[in-house]
């Protein structure tokens, strides 16, 4: 895949005391990092899990370095033809799944049961041969749903990363062990614990009070948190907020009521004051730094547009617009849309989880690559499959967003950042900035008893 | 309708008439009563409802003021009218604010009229709020109302505008309560009263913009001509509304404006006041005046009861002893129980009877001796005119014997004819008088009246044929029942008036015979064309042994209303002079079912 915008936009954003702090301290064996998410996991399917938490337990053949560029992982290896079109990966050798059996090119080509074209070569390689040209191969063999993983007999899978699940409450609670026959060697710390379904403001009470060591925080958590002295981090925009207009409602079948409101919402008024700068305004689909071609697409005000687009609709039907009544972040940019939009001649009611014409959606972007990330979005927004995940060459990608954006039933609104908060004692935390967490590197200092 | 009853009548009329009047008047002073207490209460809350909305007023302006003074507000006045503002470092600062000084509203606006910080809706920073750059004294202006456009729907408001200084700086600080059915629910409301507030922030009536303390308002669309009205006229209104078929429900209301800063309408207050305590105080009434009124007419029952024993039982007795009197009892007489009217009029009733009594003795006895005159005067008359021919006979025998002795046997043949003759009249005479005293018993059988009376005028065909003068008719009704009837006597009976018919007619005439039905009864008329009967004898007509005739008896007529009435039926004449006369007999068709007088000594 085409990863020319990288260098433009893989920056990490570190706040305050959020800076490695690892050469200040000798590392230290050791302990348990107590980690909150919102989300409740499920065992078996470990392509849903977020990239961070995957990184964990599941390796893939490929990983990307802080720049997004492919490094070695379970390959230690790798070499291609002129044409790009095929690719030979030598298995690292040693490398064991965390259940003891090694790693060969049949458990891999086993694993990658999703590709086609996966050839056994030898003991040790695997070969992938395609039709046309593909020089992104090792980039899509770094996401989370190319982990190469072994499934049990009773259908749990087991990864080969740097810590096992030891202990798995359904919902609730996990415990993540360190892999002591790690090929890149013990992770400093014993254990990772993991407490699911966490609402955000009880993770960030947690962390306060110290009984949590890495949590999510919402954007204006974060700002708070860190005007506290905080220690917090920002990945890369890792989520699309998007405004999508509801199939079938017949108040919004009318394009040019949907162009109206689209143009009238200023994106730049709502990044600068609700969203507190952090993140991107979204004209498309897909963030910048994952195309590089976000910015053909317009994310501007044009309110004179927008009142010409909603004049030539008598009359102007009253639309409504709903949001998930637990995150008060969507609320305020509905309520901030509906502003907008009265002022191009758009009466929108906003109300809280309601069939309504609108909605604000967010949607979380999974893997680096862009036709996953699309077919993502385009199931998470209910729209039809816009290209298959498995391929498309960079004009059917950018054609495909240009056309579901063509007739404003999704109007992109801003890319998102993760944010997270750290506790005082965790040391040398190094998160790659597309997300991947590294606990493997990550140590906890000793607590003051 | 009976005394008994009509006095029960009356006197129920009486109780009923005032237990209704009573509780009409109490029931009218009731409603009176309430409805002046009612008015009352419904200004006192009109009052506390003012005073209330005074008092949050001023609450606002304190809290408001509190604010002004906070070094957050400072903090925004400063950084809001700095040349290119960052509203993201306020925008949150309104609903803390509002949230720690209990305000349902509050913006912070910078002396440019722009939002930096709105706690109801934080979406609105950066937009404009120009009716505050108007030029009014702020600081002295006190709570108003004002629509606030949130996101989900317009909500009215009671606000406060203050502006503080921050060196050149200036914030205006809008802030202010929800007049919502909260705002309701701390109004203090009597009993059976309650207040209802409708937002009029909608282009046309909305139900769910009216509210009262338990939120949105039942059946709210009954309120709305009254709450237009209101819209239309923009000022106070009445109105009644019955939510249900019970009159319990009615609901009297009262409605008030209630006008924004530009005296636009933005609210109508409505007072209710329900109707039940007064209903159920008045069908209270009604039913404890049911309860009087049928106490009350139980009673009358009774004591009409009671009066009316005392009163008519006299009178029942004096009834029946002048239906005996009326039956031929004359010895009859009424016990006198009291010294009243009604015992005067039971003495003078028993007096009545004995007088008459008396009166029918001497009547009967000068009757009895009338009726042996007339009978010795039809006797003498009768036997007179045999008699003389019988002395003419005897003395021309004797004469015949003495002067003319050749001739005596011619002579002796010719007067013992006529002495045989005359003796053979005398007979005659004699007979009729001896039927007439022993009329028999009618022996009843099913008798056809029209084929009598055409066996009785073929009877008498002969003699109207050889008269020449009488012409006979008959007008017989078809389907005419069979009555119960002695053929024999009925026939005699017939034979009888058409004989006094023809008699009646000696220059000729018509004989008209008609037979018809009247219900249970059949009549039988005899008419003829001679020349009538005066009144008296018309009254005296059916007298035994009267007769206008020269030969007469005086008892075919006396047969026929024997007869007549032996079979249960009554006989009457219709006779002007000179217009001839009718005689109308009329027999049950069941006159066997009639009790007949069958003995003797009951006709005599």
């Amino acid at each position: 895949m085409w990863r020319s915008a990288w260098p433009l936009l893989a920056i990490v954003s570190l706040t305050g005391s959020a800076t490695s702090v690892s050469a200040e301290f000798r590392p230290r064996y050791g302990g348990a990092l107590m980690l909150e998410l919102h989300d409740v996991l499920t065992l078996t399917d470990p392509g849903d899990w977020p990239a961070p938490l995957a990184g964990l337990v599941y390796d893939r053949l490929v990983e990307l370095d802080d720049r997004g560029r492919p490094q070695p992982g379970l390959a230690s290896a790798w070499t291609h033809d002129s044409e790009n079109k095929r690719w030979q990966f030598t298995i690292r050798p040693g490398a064991k799944f965390q259940d003891g059996s090694p790693i060969t090119a049949a458990s891999v080509r086993a694993s990658l049961k999703s590709w086609s074209d996966v050839e056994i070569s030898g003991e040790d390689t695997i070969l992938i041969q395609t039709e046309k040209p593909s020089p992104d191969i090792p980039i899509e063999l770094a996401g989370v749903r190319n982990a190469i993983l072994r499934r049990g007999s009773d259908g749990v899978t087991i990864g080969s990363g740097p810590f096992r699940i030891t202990e798995w409450q359904a919902g609730r609670h996990a415990v993540f062990a360190a892999n002591e026959d790690y090929w890149g060697g013990r992770p400093f710390l014993d254990t990772v614990e993991l407490t699911m379904g966490r609402p955000l403001r009880d993770q960030l009470i947690d962390l306060e009070l110290g009984k949590a060591d890495l949590v999510e925080l919402s954007l204006d958590q974060a700002r708070g948190a860190a005007q506290r002295g905080m220690r917090t981090w920002r990945s890369l925009p890792l989520e699309l907020m998007a405004l999508v207009f509801e199939p079938g409602h017949r108040a919004v079948e009318d394009t040019r009521l949907r162009r109206a409101v689209a143009l009238a919402i200023d994106r730049a008024a709502i990044l600068n004051v609700l969203l507190e700068k952090q993140g991107e305004p979204a004209g498309a689909l897909l963030p910048q730094w994952m195309t590089g071609w976000a910015f053909l697409f317009p994310a501007t005000r044009d309110l004179g547009r927008a009142r010409d687009s909603a004049a030539l609709i008598q009359p102007v039907p009253r639309l409504s617009l709903t949001y998930v009544p637990s995150d008060p972040l969507s609320r305020s940019i509905a309520e901030r849309i509906a502003l907008n939009a009265r002022e191009a001649g758009v009466v929108i009611q906003v109300l809280p989880d309601a069939k309504a014409d609108m909605r604000i959606a967010r949607v979380r972007l999974r893997s680096h690559d862009s036709a996953q990330s699309l077919a993502d979005i385009a199931a998470a927004l209910g729209l039809p499959q816009l290209i298959r995940p498995d391929g498309g060459t960079l004009e059917t990608l950018y054609a495909a967003e240009q056309k579901v954006l063509a007739d404003f039933r999704v109007v992109p609104l801003f890319y998102l950042p993760a944010t997270y908060g750290l506790s005082a004692r965790v040391r040398n935390w190094q998160p790659a900035p597309g997300g991947n967490w590294r606990l493997e590197n990550v140590w906890l200092e000793a607590r003051v008893p | 309708m009976s005394f008994r009853t009509r006095l029960f009548v009356i006197f129920a009329i009486t109780i009923f008439a005032a237990v209704t009047l009573a509780v009409a008047i109490i029931s009218s002073a009731t409603r009176r009563e309430f409805e002046r207490s009612d008015s009352e209460r419904t200004q006192t809350l009109v009052q506390q409802f003012r005073k209330e909305f005074s008092q949050r007023g001023n609450e606002v302006v304190a809290r408001v003021e509190r604010i002004a003074e906070s070094d957050a507000a400072l903090r925004v006045a400063i950084d809001a009218n700095r040349p290119e503002p960052d509203y993201s470092l306020h925008y949150k600062d309104a609903r803390a604010l509002a949230s720690a000084h209990g305000l349902d509203f509050l913006e912070l606006v910078s002396g440019s009229g722009t939002i930096v910080s709105s706690a109801q809706s934080p979406a609105r920073y950066s937009y404009k709020e120009p009716w505050l750059l108007e030029p009014v004294n702020w600081n002295a202006t006190g709570a108003f109302l004002r629509r606030e456009d949130l996101a989900d729907e317009p909500a009215l408001a009671l606000e406060v505008v203050r502006v503080m200084n921050a060196g050149e700086s200036r914030l205006y600080i809008v802030a202010g309560r929800r007049l919502d059915q909260t705002f309701l629910a701390s109004l203090v409301l009597p009993p059976g009263m309650r207040a209802l507030l409708y937002r009029n922030l909608d282009p046309a009536f909305s139900a769910q913009a009216l509210v009262d303390s338990s939120g949105p308002v039942p059946e709210a669309q009954k309120l709305a001509p009254l709450i237009e009205n209101v819209r239309a006229e923009n000022h106070e209104a009445d109105d009644t509304i019955q939510w249900t078929f019970d009159a319990a429900s009615a609901e009297a209301f009262h409605a008030i404006p209630l006008d924004g800063r530009d005296q636009k309408l933005l609210g109508v207050l409505l007072i209710g006041s329900s109707h039940r305590q007064v209903v159920t105080l008045v069908r209270f009434i009604r039913n404890v005046g049911f309860a009087v009124g049928g106490a009350g007419i139980l009673l009358t029952l009774m004591l009409a009861a009671w009066a009316t024993s005392r009163v008519t039982s006299p009178v029942k007795q004096l009834a029946s002893g002048a239906r005996e009197v009326a039956a031929g009892n004359w010895q009859i007489q009424v016990e006198v129980n009291s010294r009243d009217e009604i015992g005067e009029l039971a003495h003078a009733f028993n007096q009545m009877t004995r007088q008459l009594v008396e009166q029918r003795e001497h009547l009967l006895q000068a009757e009895r001796v009338a009726a042996w005159r007339e009978l010795a005067r039809r006797l003498a008359h009768e036997l007179k005119n045999p008699l003389f021919p019988l002395q003419i006979t005897v003395e021309n025998l004797v004469r015949a014997k003495n002067q003319y002795p050749e001739q005596f046997e011619e002579v002796f043949r010719e007067s013992t004819a006529t002495l045989l003759e005359e003796l053979n009249n005398l007979k005659v005479i004699v007979g009729r008088f001896s039927d007439f005293a022993k009329m028999p018993v009618p022996q009843l059988e099913p008798l056809d009246l029209n084929d009598l009376v055409r066996s009785v005028l073929k009877l008498f065909d002969a003699q109207f044929s050889a008269s020449g003068k009488i012409r006979a008719e008959s007008d017989l009704a078809a389907n005419l029942p069979a009555i119960q009837a002695d053929p024999e006597q009925m026939k005699r009976a017939l034979q009888n008036l058409v004989l006094n018919a023809m008699d009646a007619m000696p220059d000729g005439g018509t004989v008209r015979i008609r037979t018809r039905q009247y219900n249970s009864t059949v009549t039988l008329d005899v008419s003829d064309t001679g020349q009538g009967l005066t009144t008296e004898e018309r009254d005296r007509l059916f007298t035994p042994y009267y007769t206008t005739k020269q030969h007469g008896t005086g008892l075919g007529l006396a047969i026929v209303q024997s007869v007549v009435s032996d079979h249960g039926g009554k006989i009457s004449v219709e006779s002007e002079p000179g217009r001839g006369s009718t005689f109308r007999m009329e027999l049950p068709v069941n006159s066997g079912s009639k009790p007949l007088i069958s003995t003797a000594d009951e006709r005599r």
